[in-house]
């Protein structure tokens, strides 16, 4: 177990350092840069520009800027944003705590709908109940979630005039992006739990808990249902990964101020150190995520636990 | 102590519902078991052994089982139609079961100490501790070394021995008036199975405990059984005393079963089989099921059905029966002669 933590440890490392170099250039192959229209006005001189990327290092060749921002890191400074002065810190506890609240009011209302409506669609198999649930986790994974935005805010905001379109953070700027952002991992995850639970239905463990005369829901919620969300507790490791993908969406079309908001903003305005900083979080985020998933898996299943 | 009646089984008839109709699986099945009595039912596998058991316990799996017929009468009160709530209280607690596998008829994800605790919670009103203790004090009883230990293992912590064990304490925790064991023995080895049935047989004298003995397995009758039952293709064909079915079985089915167990010192070295195999319960003989397999049959056997007879506590149905003679494998003929003459 402790070589395998440290295994799965170096390898987050090396993945972190391989996507670092990778970002750091792709940020600045990109056209323009924060001297050309991103921070700087477009209109402002060759000299002005020339001036603004010298004192940030951007005259310098990328590997030499890539080491000394590495030099920065490891000294704990993150730096600034370029384009208001607001140093990361700040801006990572604002946007975090926003992202955090988004995400796990995403994952939370989509477990709390999956794992019912999974558990009932097996035990009423091939009944209405089940027909819709199934229908409605198609519909959940095969439309588009932009779309889905587009059409929730033009029916609740525009028609209904029920919930605002966007913003932060009350209750009810929350509702919209947080179903959306749960729609595809909620439809995912109901699947699962119905055909892990209909697979656990027929083990022979069923007819002899039946035959100690345990009530029926007893048998199907403490027994067959903890056996059936061993594969649905290790999904979620990756339905972490893909709320961290989807955030950007969401917290882009809602104006949800959070990390993905943030990122694809900083990306469009080439704000070097933020794009920089947030992209790499998001990754060590997905990484620890999965590594989560895995211990997740042997504390549910004894059997992985022990060996 | 007299003897009193812990299941009484009349006329029980079980129907599959399947998309080509109805099939009967057990027809007919009528028994009694007595207080401290072991019944065997005996079998191949399709007899309907195990579902004439999962009708007594009402756990056919519905759809497609369901009762069509008969009557059973647990400990006295006849527990025919009455609903599934008051199934349910007396599952585990007046009657109880012991499955073939004991691994897979364990869950997986919770200890042996949780599973037999709710057991318990689930028929009687005491605390955790309360229950703690009585698992505690059937573990010692099923002789399971070190018991309060072992209540936070896992079944796949424990040897396949071990676990049936466990699946045998969980049964007898309540104190029930009858255990159902369905083929008990047949996952484990030769060694732990006799150990097991050592186990449940001490459990019957000290309980006066009814046991209904499903096996396919004649060994493990003659160690345990007081009575036997032979079924074939859903119906009772042969009842009677052990010693009396291994001494004289008289049903042609019941001799072929006798006749293939391989015995240390039989003279032949080819097994004997029955010829042909169990009917299709869709598509039945007219009139005697076992006629086609018959060695002895007669042309009424293909118009009458036999009823069950009963002479001297031996219930027959056969219209034909003949004196046991131990049936011989055809022995194929190697002949070296044709080798060497060519």
């Amino acid at each position: 177990m402790a070589s395998y933590l440290a295994r799965r440890t170096g390898y987050m490392v090396l993945i972190l350092g391989i996507s670092s170099v990778v970002i750091f250039y792709a940020l600045r192959s990109a056209p323009g840069g924060p001297s050309g229209g991103g921070v700087l006005s477009p209109l402002s001189s060759q000299e002005v520009r020339q001036a603004y990327e010298k004192r940030l290092g951007l005259d310098q060749p990328i590997y030499t800027q890539y080491f000394i921002y590495l030099g920065h890191i490891a000294t704990g400074d993150l730096g600034t944003s370029l384009v208001n002065g607001t140093p990361i810190t700040e801006l990572l506890k604002v946007h975090a705590r926003n992202s955090l609240i988004l995400g796990l009011s995403a994952l939370l209302l989509s477990y709390l709908i999956a794992i019912p409506l999974g558990v009932l669609a097996a035990v009423k198999r091939n009944t209405w109940v089940d027909q819709l649930a199934m229908g409605g986790a198609i519909l959940g994974m095969g439309i588009p979630n932009f779309w889905l935005a587009l059409i929730l805010v033009y029916f609740f905001s525009l028609r209904l005039g029920l919930l605002p379109s966007a913003g932060c953070c009350d209750p009810p700027q929350l509702i919209m992006p947080a179903l959306v952002l749960a729609a595809e991992g909620t439809a995912v995850t109901m699947r699962m739990t119905r055909s892990s639970m209909l697979e656990h239905l027929r083990d022979d463990f069923v007819r002899a808990l039946r035959a100690k005369g345990l009530p029926e829901w007893q048998v199907i919620i403490r027994h067959v249902l903890r056996n059936a969300l061993i594969p649905v507790i290790s999904l979620t490791g990756l339905r972490l990964g893909w709320l961290v993908g989807y955030a950007l969406i969401v917290e882009t079309i809602f104006r949800w101020p959070g990390v993905g908001y943030l990122l694809v903003d900083s990306i469009i305005r080439r704000d070097y150190p933020v794009a920089q900083f947030f992209s790499l979080l998001l990754i060590l985020f997905v990484l620890l995520a999965n590594w989560f998933a895995d211990i997740a898996y042997g504390l549910a299943n004894p059997r992985i636990r022990v060996a | 102590m007299s003897a009193d009646v812990a299941l009484e089984v009349k006329g029980l008839r079980t129907t599959l519902f399947l998309r080509e109709g109805r099939v009967d699986v057990v027809r007919n099945v009528s028994f009694q078991l007595n207080d401290g009595e072991t019944l065997a039912l005996v079998g191949e596998s399709g007899c309907g052994k195990t579902l004439t058991a999962l009708s007594v316990i009402r756990l056919l799996p519905d759809p497609p089982a369901r009762i069509t017929a008969g009557s059973v009468v647990l400990d006295g009160s006849d527990i025919t139609g009455v609903p599934e709530s008051t199934m349910r209280s007396l599952r585990g607690d007046t009657v109880s079961m012991v499955f073939q596998e004991p691994l897979t008829s364990l869950d997986p994800v919770f200890t042996i100490g949780d599973q037999i605790e709710e057991a318990i919670t689930a028929h009687r009103k005491v605390n955790r501790r309360e229950a703690r203790d009585m698992a505690v004090e059937i573990l010692k009883e099923v002789q399971i070394p070190s018991p309060r230990q072992r209540l936070d293992d896992y079944p796949h912590q424990m040897s396949g021995g071990m676990r049936q064990r466990v699946m045998i304490a969980m049964a007898l925790v309540l104190d029930p008036k009858v255990l159902i064991a369905d083929e008990p023995t047949t996952a484990l080895d030769v060694t732990i199975q006799a150990q097991i049935l050592e186990l449940i047989r001490a459990e019957q004298e000290r309980r006066q405990l009814a046991v209904l003995l499903i096996t396919h397995n004649l060994a493990v009758v003659s160690q345990v059984a007081d009575r036997v039952a032979v079924m074939y293709a859903g119906e009772i064909v042969e009842e009677a005393p052990a010693s009396e079915i291994f001494a004289n079985p008289r049903h042609p089915y019941t001799q072929g079963l006798l006749s293939s167990i391989p015995s240390a010192a039989g003279d032949s070295k080819h097994l004997y089989t029955i010829p042909g195999r169990v009917p299709d319960p869709r598509v039945l003989p007219p009139a005697c099921l076992f006629a086609p397999r018959c060695p002895y049959v007669i042309s009424r056997c293909w118009h009458d059905h036999p009823g069950l007879e009963a002479s001297n506590g031996h219930l027959l149905r056969c219209w034909n029966p003949q004196p046991f003679i131990a049936l011989k494998a055809v022995e194929p003929e190697v002949d070296r002669s044709v080798a060497t003459s060519e």
